[in-house]
Protein backbone atom coordinates (compact mmCIF):
# COMPACT_ATOMS: atom_id res chain seq x y z
CA UNK A 1 0.00 0.00 0.00
CA UNK A 2 1.00 3.21 -0.68
CA UNK A 3 2.13 5.37 2.57
CA UNK A 4 1.66 9.06 2.88
CA UNK A 5 3.15 10.98 5.38
CA UNK A 6 1.31 14.23 6.68
CA UNK A 7 3.46 16.53 8.64
CA UNK A 8 0.74 18.80 10.06
CA UNK A 9 0.28 20.65 13.75
CA UNK A 10 -3.48 21.64 13.14
CA UNK A 11 -5.75 18.75 13.84
CA UNK A 12 -8.51 20.31 11.59
CA UNK A 13 -5.67 19.88 8.17
CA UNK A 14 -3.95 17.08 9.12
CA UNK A 15 -7.28 15.02 9.51
CA UNK A 16 -8.39 16.37 6.02
CA UNK A 17 -5.81 15.09 4.55
CA UNK A 18 -6.35 12.13 6.10
CA UNK A 19 -9.91 11.48 5.31
CA UNK A 20 -9.15 12.28 1.68
CA UNK A 21 -6.20 10.31 1.05
CA UNK A 22 -7.42 7.34 2.70
CA UNK A 23 -10.38 7.43 1.14
CA UNK A 24 -8.40 7.01 -2.15
CA UNK A 25 -6.56 3.74 -0.50
CA UNK A 26 -3.21 5.57 0.75
CA UNK A 27 -1.90 4.27 3.83
CA UNK A 28 -1.81 7.92 5.96
CA UNK A 29 0.60 8.92 8.98
CA UNK A 30 0.19 11.54 10.47
CA UNK A 31 3.24 13.62 12.43
CA UNK A 32 2.22 17.43 14.55
CA UNK A 33 5.62 18.55 14.42
CA UNK A 34 8.79 18.10 12.79
CA UNK A 35 10.57 16.04 15.18
CA UNK A 36 7.79 13.31 14.94
CA UNK A 37 7.80 13.47 11.40
CA UNK A 38 11.61 12.54 10.94
CA UNK A 39 11.50 9.83 13.29
CA UNK A 40 8.12 8.21 11.53
CA UNK A 41 9.78 9.19 7.75
CA UNK A 42 13.10 7.27 9.21
CA UNK A 43 10.78 4.29 11.18
CA UNK A 44 8.17 4.34 7.80
CA UNK A 45 9.90 4.84 4.53
CA UNK A 46 6.70 6.75 3.21
CA UNK A 47 6.37 7.10 -0.48
CA UNK A 48 5.90 10.84 -0.43
CA UNK A 49 5.56 13.18 2.69
CA UNK A 50 3.58 16.41 3.24
CA UNK A 51 4.59 19.08 5.02
CA UNK A 52 3.79 22.02 6.65
CA UNK A 53 5.92 24.81 6.54
CA UNK A 54 4.62 26.26 9.59
CA UNK A 55 5.35 23.58 12.35
CA UNK A 56 6.13 24.50 16.61
CA UNK A 57 8.87 23.00 17.05
CA UNK A 58 11.52 23.82 13.86
CA UNK A 59 9.46 25.43 10.66
CA UNK A 60 9.30 22.76 7.36
CA UNK A 61 11.99 24.09 5.42
CA UNK A 62 14.28 23.52 8.06
CA UNK A 63 13.09 19.44 8.31
CA UNK A 64 12.74 19.29 4.58
CA UNK A 65 16.24 20.34 4.60
CA UNK A 66 17.27 17.66 7.27
CA UNK A 67 15.88 14.87 5.19
CA UNK A 68 16.84 15.81 1.91
CA UNK A 69 20.72 15.20 3.33
CA UNK A 70 19.96 11.66 4.33
CA UNK A 71 19.94 9.42 1.60
CA UNK A 72 16.80 7.68 2.03
CA UNK A 73 15.16 11.07 1.36
CA UNK A 74 17.26 11.75 -1.47
CA UNK A 75 14.30 10.59 -4.03
CA UNK A 76 11.20 10.75 -1.84
CA UNK A 77 8.78 13.14 -3.11
CA UNK A 78 8.40 15.83 -0.72
CA UNK A 79 5.82 18.31 -0.88
CA UNK A 80 5.09 21.63 1.07
CA UNK A 81 1.69 22.77 2.19
CA UNK A 82 1.34 25.99 2.47
CA UNK A 83 -0.82 29.49 2.77
CA UNK A 84 2.23 31.34 2.13
CA UNK A 85 2.16 33.80 -1.15
CA UNK A 86 2.32 31.66 -4.59
CA UNK A 87 5.75 33.64 -5.38
CA UNK A 88 7.38 33.25 -1.65
CA UNK A 89 6.19 29.12 -1.65
CA UNK A 90 7.66 28.87 -4.87
CA UNK A 91 11.26 30.52 -4.29
CA UNK A 92 11.38 28.48 -0.60
CA UNK A 93 10.28 25.03 -2.02
CA UNK A 94 12.77 25.29 -4.48
CA UNK A 95 15.69 26.63 -2.36
CA UNK A 96 15.01 23.58 -0.01
CA UNK A 97 14.43 21.20 -2.13
CA UNK A 98 10.79 20.17 -2.06
CA UNK A 99 9.46 18.80 -5.17
CA UNK A 100 6.68 21.11 -5.34
CA UNK A 101 3.91 22.46 -2.86
CA UNK A 102 0.39 22.60 -2.78
CA UNK A 103 -1.46 25.75 -1.32
CA UNK A 104 -3.91 26.09 1.81
CA UNK A 105 -6.40 26.13 1.67
CA UNK A 106 -7.81 22.73 0.26
CA UNK A 107 -10.20 23.88 -2.21
CA UNK A 108 -10.49 21.38 -4.77
CA UNK A 109 -10.42 17.92 -3.38
CA UNK A 110 -9.91 16.67 -6.98
CA UNK A 111 -7.02 18.94 -7.80
CA UNK A 112 -5.56 17.73 -4.50
CA UNK A 113 -5.76 13.97 -5.50
CA UNK A 114 -4.00 14.92 -8.91
CA UNK A 115 -1.53 16.64 -7.73
CA UNK A 116 -0.72 13.98 -5.10
CA UNK A 117 -1.22 11.37 -7.32
CA UNK A 118 1.27 13.23 -10.16
CA UNK A 119 3.74 13.45 -7.72
CA UNK A 120 4.10 9.57 -6.90
CA UNK A 121 4.20 8.31 -10.62
CA UNK B 1 -0.05 36.93 41.17
CA UNK B 2 0.06 40.48 40.13
CA UNK B 3 -2.31 42.19 38.77
CA UNK B 4 -2.19 45.87 37.30
CA UNK B 5 -4.35 48.73 38.85
CA UNK B 6 -5.41 48.59 34.95
CA UNK B 7 -6.23 45.13 34.74
CA UNK B 8 -7.80 45.09 37.85
CA UNK B 9 -10.49 47.72 36.80
CA UNK B 10 -11.21 46.01 33.59
CA UNK B 11 -12.24 42.77 35.02
CA UNK B 12 -15.66 41.95 34.16
CA UNK B 13 -16.03 45.24 32.41
CA UNK B 14 -17.28 43.62 29.09
CA UNK B 15 -20.06 41.35 29.29
CA UNK B 16 -18.84 39.13 26.98
CA UNK B 17 -15.61 38.68 28.45
CA UNK B 18 -12.96 39.40 30.80
CA UNK B 19 -9.31 40.41 30.72
CA UNK B 20 -7.20 38.70 32.93
CA UNK B 21 -3.20 38.17 33.46
CA UNK B 22 -1.51 35.90 31.56
CA UNK B 23 0.53 34.61 34.23
CA UNK B 24 -2.70 32.94 35.29
CA UNK B 25 -2.06 30.63 32.71
CA UNK B 26 0.28 27.98 32.37
CA UNK B 27 3.00 27.79 29.26
CA UNK B 28 1.02 25.09 28.04
CA UNK B 29 -2.80 27.02 28.29
CA UNK B 30 -0.75 30.09 26.42
CA UNK B 31 1.00 28.33 23.73
CA UNK B 32 -2.37 26.53 22.81
CA UNK B 33 -4.39 29.81 22.81
CA UNK B 34 -1.31 31.36 20.96
CA UNK B 35 -1.57 28.67 18.29
CA UNK B 36 -5.24 28.46 17.76
CA UNK B 37 -5.31 32.18 17.27
CA UNK B 38 -3.11 32.18 14.27
CA UNK B 39 -4.42 28.83 12.43
CA UNK B 40 -5.27 30.78 9.52
CA UNK B 41 -2.45 33.18 8.87
CA UNK B 42 -0.44 33.06 6.10
CA UNK B 43 2.43 33.10 7.94
CA UNK B 44 1.05 31.19 11.46
CA UNK B 45 4.09 30.77 13.13
CA UNK B 46 3.21 28.45 15.64
CA UNK B 47 5.19 27.35 18.88
CA UNK B 48 5.46 24.96 21.17
CA UNK B 49 5.73 24.95 24.74
CA UNK B 50 10.15 25.60 24.46
CA UNK B 51 9.94 28.17 22.39
CA UNK B 52 7.33 30.46 23.66
CA UNK B 53 9.33 29.83 27.16
CA UNK B 54 12.20 31.18 25.13
CA UNK B 55 10.40 33.58 23.16
CA UNK B 56 9.39 35.08 26.68
CA UNK B 57 12.53 35.17 28.46
CA UNK B 58 14.64 36.17 25.45
CA UNK B 59 12.43 39.59 24.64
CA UNK B 60 11.34 40.39 28.20
CA UNK B 61 8.08 39.37 28.06
CA UNK B 62 6.08 39.83 31.40
CA UNK B 63 3.10 37.59 31.75
CA UNK B 64 1.90 39.63 34.81
CA UNK B 65 1.26 42.72 32.36
CA UNK B 66 0.54 40.35 29.22
CA UNK B 67 -3.20 39.53 29.09
CA UNK B 68 -5.93 36.94 27.76
CA UNK B 69 -9.02 37.47 27.09
CA UNK B 70 -11.82 35.24 28.90
CA UNK B 71 -15.13 33.65 27.93
CA UNK B 72 -16.45 31.36 30.61
CA UNK B 73 -13.34 29.35 30.52
CA UNK B 74 -12.54 29.87 26.66
CA UNK B 75 -9.45 31.92 25.94
CA UNK B 76 -10.38 34.38 23.04
CA UNK B 77 -6.96 36.16 22.47
CA UNK B 78 -4.32 37.28 24.40
CA UNK B 79 -1.74 39.80 23.83
CA UNK B 80 1.99 39.69 25.17
CA UNK B 81 3.65 42.70 26.65
CA UNK B 82 7.84 43.07 26.69
CA UNK B 83 8.90 45.54 29.09
CA UNK B 84 12.34 47.24 29.48
CA UNK B 85 13.45 50.51 30.80
CA UNK B 86 10.94 53.18 29.81
CA UNK B 87 9.44 51.09 26.62
CA UNK B 88 6.99 48.11 26.47
CA UNK B 89 6.25 46.31 23.28
CA UNK B 90 3.39 44.25 22.59
CA UNK B 91 3.70 41.22 20.96
CA UNK B 92 1.93 38.00 19.92
CA UNK B 93 -1.33 39.74 20.04
CA UNK B 94 -4.07 37.46 18.33
CA UNK B 95 -7.80 36.44 18.49
CA UNK B 96 -9.67 33.25 17.27
CA UNK B 97 -10.28 33.58 14.07
CA UNK B 98 -14.43 32.95 15.18
CA UNK B 99 -13.85 35.45 17.64
CA UNK B 100 -12.68 38.70 15.93
CA UNK B 101 -14.71 41.46 14.76
CA UNK B 102 -16.19 41.58 18.18
CA UNK B 103 -14.10 43.83 20.04
CA UNK B 104 -12.06 41.37 21.65
CA UNK B 105 -8.19 42.65 19.81
CA UNK B 106 -9.40 46.56 20.68
CA UNK B 107 -9.66 45.61 24.70
CA UNK B 108 -6.49 43.56 24.77
CA UNK B 109 -4.74 46.64 22.88
CA UNK B 110 -6.24 49.40 24.79
CA UNK B 111 -5.61 47.65 28.21
CA UNK B 112 -2.23 46.76 27.26
CA UNK B 113 -1.88 50.16 26.77
CA UNK B 114 -2.88 51.41 29.99
CA UNK B 115 -0.47 48.56 31.86
CA UNK B 116 1.92 50.15 29.98
CA UNK B 117 1.09 53.67 31.21
CA UNK B 118 0.83 52.08 34.45
CA UNK B 119 4.58 50.94 33.86
CA UNK B 120 5.30 54.99 32.88
CA UNK B 121 6.72 53.53 29.55
CA UNK B 122 7.56 56.78 27.41
CA UNK B 123 6.96 54.58 23.79
CA UNK B 124 5.67 51.70 23.23
CA UNK B 125 6.41 49.84 19.44
CA UNK B 126 4.79 46.37 17.80
CA UNK B 127 5.36 44.60 14.99
CA UNK B 128 2.44 43.62 12.32
CA UNK B 129 3.50 41.51 9.31
CA UNK B 130 2.92 43.20 6.19
CA UNK B 131 -0.53 42.78 4.37
CA UNK B 132 -2.24 42.21 7.35
CA UNK B 133 -4.71 45.02 7.13
CA UNK B 134 -7.56 44.18 10.12
CA UNK B 135 -4.63 44.56 12.47
CA UNK B 136 -2.39 47.56 11.01
CA UNK B 137 -5.88 49.29 11.31
CA UNK B 138 -6.57 48.37 14.55
CA UNK B 139 -2.96 49.61 15.74
CA UNK B 140 -3.71 52.64 13.59
CA UNK B 141 -6.64 53.64 15.65
CA UNK B 142 -5.10 53.03 18.99
CA UNK B 143 -2.33 55.48 18.06
CA UNK B 144 -0.10 53.60 16.42
CA UNK B 145 2.27 55.21 13.64
CA UNK B 146 5.07 53.49 11.27
CA UNK B 147 8.64 53.23 11.71
CA UNK B 148 9.35 51.69 8.39
CA UNK B 149 9.56 47.73 7.15
CA UNK B 150 11.42 44.82 8.33
CA UNK B 151 12.24 41.77 6.62
CA UNK B 152 12.25 38.32 7.55
CA UNK B 153 15.01 36.86 5.59
CA UNK B 154 15.87 32.36 4.57
CA UNK B 155 19.14 30.88 3.28
CA UNK B 156 19.02 27.34 2.76
CA UNK B 157 22.81 25.53 4.12
CA UNK B 158 25.62 25.74 1.05
CA UNK B 159 28.65 27.54 0.78
CA UNK B 160 28.62 30.93 0.00
CA UNK B 161 28.80 31.80 -3.86
CA UNK B 162 32.31 33.18 -4.21
CA UNK B 163 35.61 32.97 -1.85
CA UNK B 164 35.49 35.97 1.13
CA UNK B 165 37.96 38.43 0.88
CA UNK B 166 40.30 39.59 3.89
CA UNK B 167 40.99 37.53 7.42
CA UNK B 168 38.25 37.63 9.99
CA UNK B 169 38.99 37.35 13.74
CA UNK B 170 36.12 34.94 15.34
CA UNK B 171 35.03 36.26 18.65
CA UNK B 172 32.98 34.87 21.82
CA UNK B 173 29.77 36.22 23.38
CA UNK B 174 30.83 38.81 25.33
CA UNK B 175 33.04 40.49 23.02
CA UNK B 176 30.24 40.07 20.32
CA UNK B 177 27.52 41.42 22.55
CA UNK B 178 30.23 44.58 23.77
CA UNK B 179 30.22 45.27 19.75
CA UNK B 180 26.16 45.54 19.59
CA UNK B 181 26.36 48.82 22.39
CA UNK B 182 28.34 50.30 19.58
CA UNK B 183 25.45 50.62 17.29
CA UNK B 184 23.67 54.06 17.22
CA UNK B 185 20.87 53.70 15.24
CA UNK B 186 17.73 52.77 17.00
CA UNK B 187 16.69 48.67 16.85
CA UNK B 188 13.51 46.98 16.40
CA UNK B 189 12.72 45.23 20.05
CA UNK B 190 14.23 41.58 18.45
CA UNK B 191 17.30 43.24 17.03
CA UNK B 192 18.33 45.05 20.37
CA UNK B 193 21.13 44.39 22.80
CA UNK B 194 18.87 43.27 25.29
CA UNK B 195 17.17 40.47 22.97
CA UNK B 196 20.53 39.02 21.93
CA UNK B 197 22.04 39.47 25.52
CA UNK B 198 19.10 37.46 26.84
CA UNK B 199 19.65 34.56 24.21
CA UNK B 200 22.30 31.78 23.88
CA UNK B 201 25.02 30.97 22.07
CA UNK B 202 25.90 34.40 20.54
CA UNK B 203 28.69 34.56 18.73
CA UNK B 204 30.50 36.98 16.42
CA UNK B 205 33.45 37.56 13.70
CA UNK B 206 35.51 40.72 13.05
CA UNK B 207 36.43 41.77 9.77
CA UNK B 208 39.28 44.16 7.74
CA UNK B 209 39.16 44.40 3.84
CA UNK B 210 42.06 45.50 1.84
CA UNK B 211 40.72 48.58 1.25
CA UNK B 212 40.16 50.13 4.09
CA UNK B 213 36.58 48.71 5.23
CA UNK B 214 36.15 47.03 8.00
CA UNK B 215 32.70 46.06 10.31
CA UNK B 216 31.62 43.06 12.45
CA UNK B 217 28.61 40.68 12.42
CA UNK B 218 27.28 38.99 15.40
CA UNK B 219 24.84 36.20 15.30
CA UNK B 220 23.78 33.26 16.89
CA UNK B 221 24.55 29.63 16.30
CA UNK B 222 20.75 27.84 17.23
CA UNK B 223 20.60 24.39 18.87
CA UNK B 224 17.42 21.83 18.74
CA UNK B 225 18.53 19.19 20.98
CA UNK B 226 21.95 19.87 21.27
CA UNK B 227 22.76 20.02 18.04
CA UNK B 228 23.84 23.22 15.84
CA UNK B 229 20.82 23.48 13.33
CA UNK B 230 20.98 27.20 12.38
CA UNK B 231 22.11 30.93 12.12
CA UNK B 232 19.88 33.44 13.45
CA UNK B 233 19.86 36.51 14.98
CA UNK B 234 22.44 37.86 12.22
CA UNK B 235 23.17 41.54 13.12
CA UNK B 236 25.80 43.41 10.51
CA UNK B 237 27.45 46.67 11.32
CA UNK B 238 29.77 48.21 9.03
CA UNK B 239 32.51 50.83 11.00
CA UNK B 240 34.24 52.41 8.17
CA UNK B 241 34.49 51.92 4.32
CA UNK B 242 32.39 50.54 1.67
CA UNK B 243 29.19 48.69 3.55
CA UNK B 244 28.05 46.41 0.63
CA UNK B 245 31.88 45.16 -0.06
CA UNK B 246 31.62 44.85 3.85
CA UNK B 247 28.55 42.78 3.81
CA UNK B 248 29.49 40.95 1.74
CA UNK B 249 32.42 39.70 3.16
CA UNK B 250 31.46 39.01 6.11
CA UNK B 251 28.14 36.67 5.02
CA UNK B 252 30.71 34.74 3.23
CA UNK B 253 32.78 34.33 5.76
CA UNK B 254 30.13 33.19 7.72
CA UNK B 255 29.00 30.64 5.52
CA UNK B 256 32.46 29.16 4.47
CA UNK B 257 32.22 28.59 8.00
CA UNK B 258 28.83 26.81 8.48
CA UNK B 259 28.05 25.76 5.37
CA UNK B 260 25.81 23.26 6.39
CA UNK B 261 23.96 25.08 8.31
CA UNK B 262 20.25 26.90 7.54
CA UNK B 263 19.95 30.42 8.33
CA UNK B 264 17.20 32.73 9.27
CA UNK B 265 17.01 36.43 10.39
CA UNK B 266 14.31 38.41 11.36
CA UNK B 267 14.53 42.55 11.24
CA UNK B 268 16.60 43.50 9.18
CA UNK B 269 15.49 46.85 8.11
CA UNK B 270 14.54 47.52 4.68
CA UNK B 271 16.93 50.61 3.83
CA UNK B 272 20.09 48.72 5.66
CA UNK B 273 22.72 49.15 3.33
CA UNK B 274 23.84 45.81 3.69
CA UNK B 275 20.89 44.23 2.19
CA UNK B 276 21.69 43.51 -1.00
CA UNK B 277 24.68 41.62 0.33
CA UNK B 278 22.28 38.89 2.28
CA UNK B 279 20.26 38.55 -1.25
CA UNK B 280 23.80 38.30 -3.86
CA UNK B 281 24.57 35.64 -0.57
CA UNK B 282 21.40 33.54 -1.65
CA UNK B 283 18.99 34.80 0.90
CA UNK B 284 15.28 35.30 0.25
CA UNK B 285 12.67 36.85 1.40
CA UNK B 286 9.73 35.49 3.58
CA UNK B 287 8.23 38.03 4.50
CA UNK B 288 7.59 41.58 5.54
CA UNK B 289 6.54 43.44 8.93
CA UNK B 290 5.85 46.90 9.63
CA UNK B 291 7.16 48.35 12.97
CA UNK B 292 5.22 50.58 15.02
CA UNK B 293 5.25 52.59 17.92
CA UNK B 294 3.12 55.14 19.81
CA UNK B 295 4.51 57.66 22.61
CA UNK B 296 3.19 57.12 25.95
CA UNK B 297 1.59 60.20 28.10
CA UNK B 298 4.91 59.85 30.26
CA UNK B 299 6.95 60.67 27.00
CA UNK B 300 8.41 64.24 27.71
CA UNK B 301 10.66 64.79 24.76
CA UNK B 302 8.02 66.11 22.77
Amino acid sequence: MTTILVVEDLPDNAELADRVLSSQGYEVLKAADAETGLQMAVERQPDLILVDLGLPDVDGQTLVGWMRRMPEFARTPILAWTAWPEETAAKMVKAYGCNGYIRKPLTSIPQFMAQIAAYLR
Amino acid sequence: MKITPATKASLGANPQFQLVPANRFTIEELTRAYNQTRVDYMVPMPMNVIRLTEYIHVYDVDLNYSLVALSSDQILGLGMLGIRPGRTWITRLGVLPVKRRQGVGRALMDMLLANSETLRAQVTTLEVIKNNIPAYNLFVRTGFKDVGELLVLRRPPGPPPHAPSGEPCWIERAEALALLERRRVPQSWITETGSLSNADDILGLTLDLADGSRGWLVFQQQKFRMFSVSLSRLILHTEQGDTLRLGRGLLAHLHQRYPSLDTHTENISFDDPHLPAFFEMGYLESFRRIEMYRQGAHNHRG
